[in-house]
């Protein structure tokens, strides 16, 4: 895969620096320019070839939101994230047609979030995922105990534990080992309630009772069968996850 | 018969409460002519145009000029049957009352005094609920100084020794002066009320190091309940600065939110000095002090919202901790995040 050339454009020059030392860091980026204000970044974007533009919006002369508008009119527009010290700008940021809006001072996890959508929209970023032949052929894995195939349904499961070459499931009936890599069986998963949590987890949504913190900063989610640990950069979406589960009455207990 | 009168009366009251440019004037004017059983009554505000009950008598501009008289006179103008007197809200003038046909002046004069007597009892209401909104306003405001500096304190002495770790502190700062500064509507999620919790109590691990020692528990079915803004924080405050602050040895601080029933119940724990009960309950009363503000600001917020049954709920002893409880339901019509 090919990295992203981004143009970063903020008039405040610490605030510019610390963006492109941010965007530079990513691994998805391959190229980082920084334009200290929009006249500039109007050149640059007529003369090279940005992928994104994160763009600051409170600038003089041309604000951010006018110069995306300008740039929606390229016949190839870049991708668009805002990048802003002030909420309210928001609605009329995704109005533009941005397909994300950060807010000032920035977060590496949050960038990270927003890279992944400005990939999902460049089309050649990376070949489309193979669609899943038959979507629902995980909803039981056999596993092997004492010589004899039995089989877990997923529905059982609270959550998973990656365990060398094989995934741990942790279900209402005990813990069975399955040979498959993690990352397999999120992506047969996820489209049923199942939210990578850390490097090696996956919870239920439904199967969680409690998300703990403590002291020093660290994620928990408590299920009946036992504590999941939640990385920092995955502890956003699975909040997100769990808000809009809960907005939607889709908690209903196993 | 009494009966009646007074229920006329109490809805004359209740029609000018918005005062008399207000929309209940026509209604007000028709019941005081009831009461006095005349032909006509008119009310009318500083504009000098009464508005009658019933609807646009012949004679109205003799009344108009009757009324310009007494709004220039400050005093009775006319004989029966048409008469003017002035009605003076809190001794200034606020308007002219106007009687067409045969009546007592006593009974012209009750009414008048009856009118005026609505009229600043409505004044007081409008002023208490100013008052009480300058008061949301004033305490959603609200960020303690106090902590603001020391956290800035530590960030700083962190930037050469940690300069990755008070980057992340500064991160936090950000948000929970976002957070507190936030004006968009006036409710908001438990989700955001926890999260602001969690970035608060980690500038506050951050200035007192291990002596704090804090486990937040959420249930995810209360994460989408609306509450006010910034109801816990206040809670959370007050626990530390209570509970651990005085404190040489390390002290333990747990919030919790769950579900019981159509309640969402969340809690917060410390097991500092804890009170006197007595103290606790002229804390909610609003007689603790400046230094407790916050907790009888938080009770008085949650039971103007959701009624009196949902208040806080103190639960302490001189040397046993305290435990605050706020229980809000879980679906309340009109409360929505905004």
């Amino acid at each position: 895969m090919t990295g992203l050339s981004v143009l970063a454009v903020d008039d405040v020059p610490p605030a510019l620096a610390d963006l492109c030392r941010l965007l530079a860091a990513s691994p998805e980026i391959a190229e980082v320019a920084g334009a200290g204000d929009p006249l500039a970044a109007l050149r640059m974007i007529q003369s090279g070839r940005y992928d994104a533009v994160f763009l600051d919006i409170a600038m003089p002369g041309l604000d951010g939101l006018e110069l995306a508008s300008l740039l929606a009119r390229l016949t190839e527009p870049p991708v668009i994230v805002f990048v802003t010290a002030y909420e309210q700008h928001a609605v009329a940021a995704f109005g533009i047609g941005a397909v994300d809006y950060l807010l000032k001072p920035v977060r590496a996890e949050r960038l990270a979030d927003a890279l992944a959508r400005v990939n999902r929209m460049i089309p050649t970023a990376r070949p489309a995922p193979e669609s899943p032949a038959l979507p629902d052929a995980m909803a039981a894995l056999p596993v092997e105990s004492g010589g004899r195939t039995r089989y877990i349904r997923r529905n059982e499961v609270h959550f998973v534990e990656a365990h060398g070459d094989y995934v741990r499931l942790h279900a209402v009936s005990g813990v069975h080992e399955v040979r498959m890599p993690i990352s397999r069986l999120d992506e047969y998963w996820a489209p049923a309630g199942f939210v990578r949590v850390h490097r090696g987890f996956l919870v239920a949504l439904d199967a969680v009772r409690e998300l703990r913190s403590d002291s020093v900063g660290g994620l928990l989610a408590h299920t009946d069968l036992g504590d999941v640990p939640v990385s920092r950069r995955h502890a956003r979406e699975l909040r997100e996850r769990l808000l809009s589960a809960a907005k939607a009455g889709q908690l209903d207990r196993r | 018969m009494a009966v009646s009168v007074l229920s006329m009366a109490r809805h004359i009251a209740e029609e000018l409460k918005d005062g008399l440019s207000g929309s209940g004037v026509r209604a007000a004017a028709r019941g005081v002519r009831r009461l006095l059983a005349v032909e006509y009554v008119g009310l009318a505000d500083l504009s000098g145009r009464p508005v009658w009950a019933p609807a646009a008598p012949a004679f109205s501009s003799d009344a108009n000029a009757l009324v310009e008289q007494v709004l220039h006179s400050e005093s009775r103008e006319g004989w029966s049957p048409l008469v003017a007197v002035p009605l003076h809200v809190h001794h200034e003038l606020a308007g002219v009352l106007v009687v067409a046909g045969a009546t007592h002046r006593a009974a012209v004069r009750e009414a008048s005094a009856w009118i005026v007597a609505a009229l600043e009892r409505g004044r007081l209401e409008a002023s208490a609920e100013q008052a009480a909104q300058a008061e949301l306003r004033a305490l959603r405001a609200e960020i303690s100084p106090h902590f603001v500096y020391n956290a800035l304190t530590v960030i700083a002495a962190l930037v050469s020794s940690e300069p990755d770790r008070s980057r992340e502190l500064m991160l936090d700062f950000a948000d929970y002066i976002r957070y507190s500064l936030a004006r968009h509507g006036e409710y908001t999620t438990v989700a955001d009320e926890f999260h602001a919790i969690e970035t608060y109590l980690a500038l506050q691990r951050a200035v007192l190091g291990e002596r704090l020692q804090v486990q937040v528990r959420v249930a995810p079915e209360v994460l989408a309940v609306a509450l006010p803004y910034l109801v816990l924080q206040p809670l959370v405050e007050n626990a530390v600065r209570h509970g651990i602050e005085p404190r040489t040895r390390a002290g333990h601080v747990l919030v919790r939110g769950e579900a019981e029933g159509n309640d969402c119940v969340i809690s917060v724990e410390d097991d500092g000095l804890g009170m006197d009960p007595a103290l606790a309950e002229a804390i909610l009363a609003g007689r603790g002090g400046t230094d407790s503000v916050g907790l009888a600001n938080v009770d008085r917020r949650l039971r103007n919202v959701y009624g009196p049954w949902y208040g806080l709920v103190v639960e302490t002893a001189a040397g046993e901790g305290t435990r605050v409880v706020v229980r809000i339901p879980r679906f309340q019509p009109g409360v929505m995040p905004g």
